[in-house]
């Protein structure tokens, strides 16, 4: 293993063209983690949403009032909580009928404002919003780096089209195939996304529901990038994103219930870092401090090389 | 090796002695890692030290316990799973205090022997309980090894490194074969010895290959069969950086004395992330102290993941499945074979005690999505499910419920079966009340 991973500017500070508090540049490792050089340690990322009816109650219930206050929840990602990275999904869009493109872009420049965090942003999912969400979320966070998702085999013009207007790095999602992700890299660049600004989003399936599937394909991206495939090898991103709603949280007992969803998420999350993944999600609060210093013991290594 | 170049070394004179019919048969099944070249009676000790270093699995094979719970732990022949699939998922064994009460310890002991997490179509359990002689007492310490004992077979880890009170414990359980932790470069000869005695596996600790190397030779060589290493890492960290280096040379072949399976303890470390870099990156035995039920149940569904064999996602066997004592005319709800979805389905089913059928095809173990997206789930397979299992023989009525997601397909079937088909919902939460208001 020779080869390295790109680097992905995310945020951009006063002196990049941006008003973020800090910046990164994820990537940049030539071994996975624990066999050489791993790069910088992975990213955590706190998920919030703008519409909280399609959110984990589990979530809902711990971050209270602040489920309706976009300003005071992304705020608490980075004060509270200790995030490195706020990611915004916006749920708003997922409504029937929804038809308020304006509104998205909003919804970012409210979560700019609050945090000094770099921001992921997760727009719609239906082809017939996309470019009027993806425009606006570009052009509420231009200069800022955003990493704006998401792109998919079937649809990623609008959103290529928005992060090469505005300068931010995309998001590529394929399901749980290496192949796949390695063709959706090939047609961005061919649309004039460079490398250096796409982050491969292999999809990944909850603990115990798909999770074994997801941890083979990271490590299968990551091995085959630094055995040489240029096409692969850009930052993973990894967000279990059914973690909160699996049966085994939601059926836990009242007073474990919490402790479940902390401990499905990180589980799924650490493993997701020791496959080499460069950006990890989660959205329970409670997930990131542990995450931060498991995390950071991962990088705390001495091997013997 | 391959069977070709080990048949090469053989004498192939086909005189049957070592059991198989011809050499070539027997070199095909030293190549494949199933027999040791010492069968054959002909080959001098240079042939058999070349045969046996080069057929014999990369990481070697440790049994800790004996019965019904005993574990074998090693026999790895890959880094990454999708090379191939990892074989003996890691033991986590849970550590007991020589000195806490001995009611308290009895009372641990029962309820590692008594955990058990049921998860699509598996008992997920814990493998046996790792005391640590803090009392300094090897009296207590037997006495405490002698409780866990009296909970039934569950296999021991005796942790200490006093070659004492591994004696005055060994005495009182030593022919339930416990691991003992550890040997190291102060202790190692009388560890050995002990080791040997009782025909205990033995790990051996150290902070640098070299000295585990080193320290695995001189206790094989003193007789001890079956050796687990310790990198005594200070951080996860740590573990993972040498864990790797280790797996690596034993994959690799590289160091004959580093082939043998890992041991962690994350006391220390940090337990969850610690437990999770273990079962993710080639630990074989884990200790860990009691650990609350979430981190359990988590750390279990990891290492069931991880220990599936990626080529072949857990399956149930295609048939007919009644649900709630059906009857001729109860619903028929088709479904596929992917163990994940057809537990899912269960659990809601009976839940909402409904007589019916579950119907369930052949997908390969893919999920309805997978297999609909994948063109696994087709009218074909449907049909011919259908016939070979007779279910027309076992309804009176010819309808067929089929999941929301394979809803695509519904015209499909019903032309190429002659079965009607209603949709059912893609959530299998909504399926009871779906079958209520369809009566
Ligand atoms: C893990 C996974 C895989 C694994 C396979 C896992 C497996 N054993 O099936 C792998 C990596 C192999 C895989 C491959 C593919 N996958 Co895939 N995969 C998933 C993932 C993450 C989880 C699937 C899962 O386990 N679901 C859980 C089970 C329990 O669900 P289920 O079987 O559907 O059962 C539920 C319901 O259907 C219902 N139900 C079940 N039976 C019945 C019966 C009745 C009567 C009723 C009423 C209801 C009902 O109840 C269950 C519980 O609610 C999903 C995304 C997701 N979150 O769903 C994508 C997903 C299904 N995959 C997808 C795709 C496209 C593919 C591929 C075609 C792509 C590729 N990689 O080449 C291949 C195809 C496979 C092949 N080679 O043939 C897409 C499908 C898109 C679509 N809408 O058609 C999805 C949705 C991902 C995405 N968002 O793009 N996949
Ligand atoms: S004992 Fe040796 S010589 Fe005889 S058949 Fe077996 S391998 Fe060949």
């Amino acid at each position: 293993m020779t080869e390295r991973i790109t680097e992905v500017a995310v945020g951009a500070t006063r002196t990049e063209g941006g008003t973020r508090t800090r910046s990164y540049r994820v990537g940049g490792a030539s071994a996975l983690p624990g066999m050489g050089d791993a790069g910088a340690r992975p990213l955590i990322a706190l998920e919030i949403c703008d519409d909280p009816a399609l959110w984990p109650v589990v979530v809902l219930e711990e971050v209270g009032d602040l489920a309706g206050d976009l300003s005071g929840w992304a705020k608490a990602a980075e004060e509270r909580w200790g995030a490195d990275l706020v990611r915004l999904v916006l749920t708003s869009t997922r409504r029937r009928g929804f038809d308020d493109p304006a509104s998205s872009g909003k919804a970012v420049g409210e979560v700019l404002a609050a945090t000094g965090l770099p921001l992921i942003v997760e727009g719609s999912i239906d082809p017939a919003l996309d470019t009027g969400v993806f425009r606006r979320c570009g052009e509420a966070g231009e200069g800022e780096r955003l990493l704006l998702g998401t792109a998919e085999a079937e649809r990623y013009r609008s959103v290529a089209a928005a992060a090469l207007a505005y300068g931010h790095a995309v998001l590529a999602q394929t399901p749980i195939d290496i192949n796949l992700a390695k063709q959706l890299n090939i047609l961005l660049r061919e649309t004039g996304v460079p490398h250096d600004r796409i982050v491969i989003d292999p999809y990944t399936g909850a603990l115990g529901y798909g999770f074994e599937y997801s941890y083979s394909v990271m490590e299968r991206v990551r091995t085959a990038a630094l055995a040489g495939d240029a096409d692969l090898a850009m930052p993973v991103i990894s967000a279990a994103q059914d973690s909160l709603t699996v049966r085994e949280v939601r059926e836990a007992p009242e007073g474990e219930r919490v402790e479940t969803a902390v401990q499905w998420e990180f589980y799924a999350a650490f493993s997701a870092a020791v496959a080499g993944a460069g950006i990890v999600c989660v959205r329970h609060p409670g997930t990131v401090g542990m995450l931060r210093e498991a995390i950071a013991d991962l990088w705390g290594g001495e091997g013997w090389r | 090796m391959k069977a070709l170049e080990v048949y090469k070394l053989l004498p192939k004179t086909n005189c049957k002695e070592c059991g198989f019919p011809t050499c070539l048969a027997f070199a095909m099944k030293l190549a494949a890692g199933g027999a040791g070249p010492e069968r054959c009676p002909y080959l001098d000790e240079e042939t058999k030290a070349l045969l046996g270093g080069a057929t014999r699995p990369p990481v070697r094979a440790a049994t800790v316990g004996v019965g019904a719970r005993s574990f074998t732990v090693g026999e790895e022949i890959v880094m990454f799973r999708h090379e191939k699939t990892f074989y003996h998922r890691p033991g986590i064994m849970v550590c007991a205090d020589d000195t806490s009460p001995l009611e308290e310890v009895r009372r641990n002991a029962e309820e590692v022997r008594d955990l058990v997490v049921h998860r699509v179509g598996q008992d997920l359990t814990l493998d046996g309980i790792a005391l640590r002689c803090e009392s300094g007492d090897p009296d207590r310490f037997a006495a405490a090894s002698m409780v866990v004992g009296e909970c039934g077979d569950l296999p021991r880890l005796l942790i200490t490194a006093d070659p004492g009170a591994h004696a005055a414990a060994l005495k009182v359980c030593g022919q339930f074969l416990p691991l003992i932790h550890a040997a190291t470069a102060e202790n190692h000869e009388e560890m050995a010895g002990l080791a040997k005695r009782y025909g205990c596996p033995l790990v051996v600790r150290a902070e640098t290959p070299e000295e585990l190397a080193d320290l695995a030779a001189r206790c094989t060589a003193a007789g001890v069969r079956a050796i687990l290493l310790d990198p005594a890492p200070r951080t996860v960290g740590d573990f993972v950086a040498r864990a790797s280096h280790l797996r690596e040379h034993a994959v690799k072949r590289a160091s004959p004395d580093l082939g043998y399976p890992l041991y962690l303890d994350t006391t220390t470390l940090g337990t969850d992330a610690a437990l999770a870099a273990g079962i993710l990156r080639y630990a074989g035995v884990i200790a860990v102290p009691p650990l609350p039920r979430p981190s359990l149940l988590a750390a279990l569904t990891l290492r069931q993941n991880i220990y599936t064999d990626p080529q072949k996602p857990i399956q149930v066997t295609p048939g007919i499945y009644p649900v709630n004592n059906p009857g001729r005319d109860a619903p028929v709800l088709l479904s596929v074979n992917f163990s994940l979805t057809y537990f899912t389905l269960l659990g809601y089913l009976e839940a909402g005690k409904i007589p019916c059928y579950l119907f369930v095809v052949d997908t390969a173990g893919l999920s309805v999505l997978t297999a609909v997206a994948g063109g696994k789930l087709d009218e074909d397979l449907v049909k011919k499910s259908i016939e070979s299992t007779g279910l027309a023989g076992t309804v009176d009525h010819r309808t067929l419920i089929i999941p929301g997601y394979a809803a695509p397909l519904s015209g499909r079937i019903e032309d190429a079966t002659g079965w009607n088909v209603r949709v059912g919902p893609r959530d299998a939460a909504e399926i009871a009340e779906f079958l209520e208001k369809g009566e």
